[in-house]
């Protein structure tokens, strides 16, 4: 059973999420407040946070940035509807996904299950006819254990960011339209000025560094999509 | 205290003064020469050598010479003279002044005693022998004649003129280059920059120029702080609702959760209108945001054609649920720069609108061109075949709340914010929506864009 953490502020909301949530078949716990949030995230207990911006004695961002610093936990952002601001900075600082607030709980349910999927142990670990390792220049990828090498160090990423790179490895050498990598990776439709493929496409160059020869690993086909860079 | 007042008061009354004083200093000034020649020379001399130059001239020029001689010194001198002949006519044909005539009168009277002026020996005599007596009208000096030979008057008159000139051009400049300020500044806050100042960029000045001004950044101030507050109001209540609406969402999915497949239709409509608040409020927010905004947040290439053929897609498509189309009647690649995000929901409002009063079985037609009037800006055309709008609320459909035919507009299914959040949006990257009803019927509203963003 997956292990959610609640941080909300609104008691009543936690309480009913809650109920919601465990008969969604989860395991529910929350936090009232971010330094609490934090320290319960740190305990290495949970599957997943939901964490909510505004938060009295640390925010949903200031949670998620020292939780970063330690940990590849899968989070989700519940940001203010209309602060499109806010789902970006959320983004760059390592979520997983955003969903504005007030939200419909399916919804919500929804996209925890997508990065559960993405975060948990790969279905098939066991069958054979699966390829064990994605290996494409200095970069290396194992699907079993989900990790990334790169010129032989291994990478911290998100499980979204994985998911990402995945996608793109999978189809090096093509580009993948957004809507498609929004729906394989992401698990989800695209909307309109949706950023988050954006963001986690940055924050993959970011970690990854360009090529050998100076070149971009995922570029970036205007109106299109993205494209991994088979050299 | 009334500091301005006395600097007008004063500056106009010396400017007064001064100009009365160089203009009796230049009459006394005149009278002076006129004193001094006197002095140096008798008017009597005076005429005699005009005597003896004109009889030199006489004889070298004959009587072309003389007239052109007499012109000359008559240009030159205040006092009028003549040169008349025995008849008594002059030599350039003046009428002569009653004075002049009536001397000659007496003269003649009394001829035996011989001319007045013979005793001055006056005549100038030609190589022909004609005889001609010069004569002075000393009662001819007249102030016009004075101002008539302008070199005995315009050096002190030029100098008034000048001083006086310059004391009225200070004084307007400095009257009227705060009120540019002031001016500026009242623009400015007009445009939506509600920080403008104007009594920091007056200095020390303390008079009612600087009252007003310190009138009108106290206004500003108060209109700033009512402004924040009402939109902080409007700002809060929105968050406020949001939190209620929040967990209604849940309690709402805990209730499906817990009846699973009763009551379904019921549950639907209560989704379906908690998201109708959700909606409101969120337009409500983008609103009191778009007010408070003076500048695109973001200034990204913004293709219009692109941004108008995915509207008038998704618009088409629902459209058609209801028997109504969407059609782009003709477009170019138009790339501005701006908020995607912004101009795509005001674009969607005005389209959502069109379709929303366009009859059954009609279209909402869009178009997308230079604007002819000003080649550097883009012009939308959202055009519908519906009733229109009565003129006197032409100018209003672009406030909040604003509706046209109450019931009707409830119906279906408007706020009364959507034509407001696109004026917002337009205006804010530099461009204008307006409203008309067609002549041949059909309601059309005309947005243009800049290309490039020229102001802040």
């Amino acid at each position: 059973m997956n292990h959610i953490l609640l941080a909300d502020d609104d008691a009543e909301l936690t309480e009913m999420l809650t109920q919601y949530l465990v008969a969604e078949g989860f395991d529910v716990d929350s936090a009232p407040d971010g330094e609490t949030a934090l320290s319960m995230a740190r305990s290495g207990a949970f599957d997943l946070m939901v964490l909510d911006v505004m938060m009295p004695r640390k925010n949903g961002f200031d949670v998620l940035r020292d939780l970063r610093a330690q940990s590849l936990m899968p989070v989700l952002m519940l940001t203010a509807r209309d602060e499109d601001v806010d789902s970006i900075v959320g983004l760059e600082l390592g979520a997983d996904d955003y969903l504005p607030k007030p939200c419909n709980p399916r919804v919500l349910v929804a996209r925890i299950r997508a990065i559960l999927r993405r975060a948990g142990p790969v279905p098939d670990t066991d069958g054979i006819d699966t390829p064990q390792t994605l290996t494409l220049g200095d970069l290396e990828m194992h699907t079993g254990t989900r990790r990334v090498l790169c010129g032989g160090q291994p990478l911290a990423m998100t499980s979204t960011e994985y998911s990402v790179l995945e996608v793109l490895l999978r189809e090096a050498g093509h580009v993948v339209s957004k809507v498609d990598l929004s729906e394989r990776a992401l698990g989800r439709k695209l909307t309109r000025y949706d950023r988050s493929l954006d963001m986690h496409v940055s924050s993959l160059r970011k970690k990854l560094g360009s090529l050998p020869g100076d070149e971009e690993r995922i570029k970036t086909v205007r109106g299109v999509g993205y494209q991994y860079t088979r050299s | 205290m009334h500091r301005l007042f006395w600097k007008i008061f004063l500056s106009f009354w010396a400017a007064l003064i001064l100009f009365a004083g160089s203009a009796m200093l230049t009459a006394s000034h005149y009278l002076e020469q006129a004193r001094l020649e006197n002095v140096a020379m008798s008017p009597r001399a005076r005429l005699l050598s005009h005597v003896s130059d004109a009889q030199r001239i006489a004889e070298r020029d004959g009587v072309d010479g003389l007239k052109a001689w007499l012109n000359e010194i008559d240009r030159r001198e205040p006092v009028p003279l003549f040169l008349l002949d025995r008849n008594g006519t002059d030599l350039l044909g003046r009428p002569l002044p009653l004075g002049i005539a009536e001397r000659l009168a007496r003269e003649a009277m009394h001829a035996g005693r011989g001319p007045v002026g013979a005793r001055l020996r006056l005549e100038i005599r030609l190589p022909d022998d004609t005889e001609y007596r010069l004569i002075a009208d000393y009662q001819g000096v007249t102030l016009g004649r004075v101002l008539d030979r302008p070199h005995v008057v315009a050096l002190p008159l030029i100098l008034a003129a000048l001083v006086s000139g310059l004391v009225c051009f200070l004084l307007a400049r400095y009257l009227t280059a705060p009120l540019g300020r002031l001016r500026r500044a009242t623009e400015a806050y007009a445009a939506g920059d509600l920080s403008a100042r104007v009594a920091p960029t007056l200095g020390t000045r303390k008079d009612e120029v600087a009252d007003l001004a310190h009138a009108f950044d106290h206004m500003a101030q108060r209109l700033q702080e009512l402004m924040a507050s009402q939109r902080q109001l409007l700002s809060d209540v929105s968050h406020e609702l949001r939190s209620p609406l929040a967990r209604l969402q849940v309690a709402l999915g805990l209730a499906r959760q817990r009846v699973a497949g009763q009551a379904d239709a019921e549950f639907d409509r209560i989704e379906h209108e908690a998201e109708r608040v959700n909606d409101l409020i969120g337009q409500l927010l983008s609103l009191a945001k778009l007010e408070a905004s003076v500048a695109p947040a973001t200034r990204e290439p913004v293709d219009l054609a692109e941004l108008l053929a995915s509207i008038a897609s998704d618009a088409d498509y629902e459209a058609r649920a209801s028997r109504r189309r969407v059609a782009i009647e003709r477009s170019e690649p138009a790339v501005i720069r701006g908020e995607a995000r912004l101009l795509h929901s005001a674009l969607e409002n005005i389209v959502r609108n069109a379709v929303r009063y366009t009859p059954e079985n009609t279209s909402v037609t869009l178009s997308l061109e230079r604007d002819r009037g000003k080649p550097d800006s883009w012009r939308i055309v959202i055009r519908d075949q519906g009733p229109g709008v009565p003129e006197a609320m032409l100018p209003r459909l672009f406030e909040p709340f604003v509706r046209v035919g109450d019931a009707r507009d409830r119906a279906s299914g408007g706020y009364g914010l959507g034509l407001a959040i696109a004026q917002k949006a337009v205006r804010l990257h530099g461009g204008e929506v307006t409203a008309l009803n067609e002549p041949a019927g059909g309601f059309c509203v005309v947005v243009t864009l800049p290309s490039a963003l020229t102001h802040t």
